[in-house]
């Protein structure tokens, strides 16, 4: 594998290898750019992952301690793990169910569309779905995403087939949906074998990740160095105010300065925002690329909520990709339905283990049991909607620090009236699904920890609106980018994980473009 | 409930398998930190949560083997543990393992509110369900790569509804 020196300050420094990270590192890396790829967790491979819900958890999870506040369900039922994502080369590619769906027009323009909402800072995002639209081709062929490129769609499921007799019934356009998993072979990965683990790692490789596809493909470019179990504490910069060096602690203890041409941050909402906090200097002192107070701000994790039926005949959900079904008739903001913004309704399944674990956390009894015993005739129905950003709803930094001498993230959430009002209009068409199909009860699962974590660092027209311009460089800091989540600049209802790829695609050109022009 | 048998379910082969214990209360001779009436009351208490009439007494012992483990690892946790002991004994006149459901039910309703109650009640859910023997019990198959997943062991083979149309 190619190595740079430490003191070498002619490469780009990216933090954390997940969709934003690993992609942007293949991306410039494809264009000639050296780049050092940062990543907290341990190198594992297909071998070291198990088909184990609890076991793959454990594996895969950024499992240090934070804190919540807010009246989100996630303060009670979470609150040391309110925020979920993964440290591990990867990140938390090697986690998802892999839905891929577009952005729709009116959800870039969430300001304009939606209008003045009482509490809520939304603002249009700077780029427009035209300008997005050759990137999510891009994202797209090179994630294989069903649906697109000729590949054919997941054949349905057991629990498909109970999500499509109720959505048939009610009159709604239902089909498995589009996801980055291989119906049939494609670009050197295997077809589903429907092994009903890919949230543990995925062993079999037929759903992209940046594990198995975008960062082999860097590094065979000779122009890309991984570093895992390199977790960063501070973003250095210069007299000029520009990024100048990463500072990391390895495997073993030993503290590095990496110096860079350019550093992106892509550790998730929680992390990066935690990362510009902490770097406070005398130019920054509420910490970098934070002059106009937007870092760790408008934290965004969707509406995310299950309702798990009981049938009277097996199921059997556990069996088959998890989340092959997608209903759309509700993701175009419709004021009629006395809300804003929309929701993808999608299938969900767990095994028992996760279950029982999230169903209601905290619920005990004969009731329980009479539904958990149940597992065989359960089957899952899942939404992500749209939910409103608050200034308030943030990451900050508290007293306590880390095994690494960062403070605690605490992330505060109070539910917008919005986001309750669409909360009830998806738990009513879930259940209304499931009855339709024959559900003798249904249960109402919270929200469990947030995987959809956005826009905590978001992109903006103006720098008083935002962290980023339109490009996910810092207002503040012309060579220090983001690319996660945290960028967004209004949540949008769909799965993140294709936006997130197609901006690292747009953003490896803007940089690759700068530095050929001699101004990055 | 269906007549069906259920299918049978299977641990990643590379987790270790569950604890063998004795049948008898010498079960308790493999625990690293709790003595027999913290073991035994943990696993009345874990019952009481979730009373599954048809699952034997060996999976909330199991259950509470795990208890012990992360309690000899954590001694935050280990002090959780006994804390949930002495609440539950001080509620009534006689301790917890003496007493009928109901009041063992009141008891825990009781002290819902408290850290050490959600440590157990959180903890029980966690390693009852993890348990290969209630997976069995429950129809959840679990680790399936090693045996070439679903696609040719029934992803789709539910025949009570109506099928989808190709390419839906």
């Amino acid at each position: 594998m190619t190595q740079y020196e430490l003191d070498d300050s002619g490469v780009v420094v990216i933090v954390g290898s997940g969709a934003g990270g690993g992609t942007l590192a293949h991306e410039l890396a494809k264009r000639g750019v050296e780049v050092v790829l940062l990543e907290a967790g341990k190198h594992l491979t297909a071998d070291d992952f198990v088909n184990d819900e609890w076991g793959g958890y454990e594996m895969l999870s950024w499992l240090d301690k934070r804190t919540a506040s807010g009246t989100w369900r996630a303060a009670k039922d979470h609150p040391f793990s309110p925020s979920w994502s993964c440290q591990v080369v990867g990140g938390t590619t090697t986690h998802w169910s892999a839905c891929c769906y577009r952005f729709i027009e009116d959800e870039l323009r969430a300001k304009t569309v939606y209008g003045d909402i009482a509490g809520a800072s939304l603002i249009d995002w700077p780029i427009t779905l035209e300008e997005l639209n050759p990137y999510y081709d891009l994202a797209e062929a090179k994630m294989g995403v069903t649906r697109t490129n000729g590949l054919p769609g997941l054949p349905p499921n057991n629990n498909f087939k109970v999500m499509y007799a109720g959505a048939k019934a009610l009159g709604l356009n239902v089909s498995t949906g589009r996801h980055a998993i291989n119906s049939i072979p494609y670009d050197g990965r295997p077809a589903t074998t429907q092994d009903g683990f890919t949230i543990t790692g995925d062993k079999v490789g037929s759903r992209w990740s940046t594990l198995n596809v975008e960062i082999p493909r860097g590094l065979a470019t000779g122009k890309l160095e991984l570093r895992p179990r390199a977790r960063v504490t501070f973003i250095e910069h210069d007299a000029a105010g520009k990024a100048s060096a990463v500072v990391y602690v390895d495997a073993d203890g030993v503290t590095h300065r990496q110096k860079a041409r350019a550093v992106v941050l892509a550790g998730n909402c929680v992390e990066t925002s935690r990362l510009l906090l902490h770097s406070k200097s005398a130019r920054f002192p509420d910490g970098i690329a934070n002059g106009w107070g937007h870092a760790g701000r408008h934290y965004l994790r969707h509406i995310i909520q299950t309702v798990w039926s009981i049938f009277d005949k097996p199921v059997y959900m556990h069996r088959g990709e998890i989340m092959g079904g997608m209903i759309d008739d509700f993701v175009r903001h419709d004021p009629a339905r006395g809300y804003a913004g929309g929701y993808y309704i999608e299938m969900n399944s767990m095994g028992l283990p996760t279950t029982a674990a999230f169903l209601d956390p905290g619920w005990w009894g004969r009731d329980f049991v009479s539904v958990i015993e149940q597992y065989r005739n359960m089957a899952g129905i899942f939404m992500s909607g749209e939910d409103m950003p608050q200034p308030g709803n943030r990451v900050t930094l508290g007293e306590e620090l880390d095994a690494f001498g960062v403070p605690v993230a605490n992330i505060h959430y109070d539910d917008h009236p919005n986001d309750l009002k669409l909360r009830v209009h998806g738990y009513k068409t879930l259940s209304a699904i499931h009855a339709a199909a024959g559900a003798k009860r249904s249960i109402e699962a919270p929200s469990y920890p947030a995987s959809h974590n956005l826009g905590s660092n978001r992109m903006a027209a103006k720098a008083e609106d935002g962290v980023l311009d339109g490009n996910g460089r810092a207002w503040e800091v012309p060579n220090l980018f983001i690319a996660d989540g945290s960028t967004f600049s209004t949540g949008g209802a769909c799965n993140p994980t294709l936006t997130i790829v197609a901006l690292a695609i747009r953003q490896a050109d803007f940089m690759a473009k700068q530095m050929a022009a001699g101004e990055l | 409930m269906t007549e069906t048998p259920m299918p049978t379910a299977y641990k990643d082969p590379k987790l270790p398998p569950p604890v063998a214990l004795p049948e008898g209360p010498d079960w308790v001779g493999v625990l690293k930190v709790f003595d027999a009436h913290v073991a035994e009351t943990l696993v009345l208490a874990a019952r009481t949560l979730y009373p599954h009439q048809g699952l034997p007494e060996r999976v909330y012992r199991r259950t509470i083997v795990a208890f012990d483990g992360l309690a000899s690892k954590l001694p935050a946790v280990a002090q959780g543990f006994a804390e949930f002991v002495d609440l539950v004994d001080d509620a009534m006149p006689v301790p917890f393992r003496e007493l009928s459901e109901s009041y063992r039910v009141n008891g825990l309703k009781a002290i819902e509110g408290t850290a050490a109650f959600r440590l157990v009640q959180r903890t029980t859910v966690r390693f009852l369900y993890d348990d290969i023997e209630v997976w069995q019990a429950f129809g959840y198959e679990g680790a399936s790569v090693h045996l070439g997943g679903y696609v040719n062991r029934g992803f789709n083979d539910l025949d009570w509804l109506p099928e989808p149309p190709p390419g839906i």
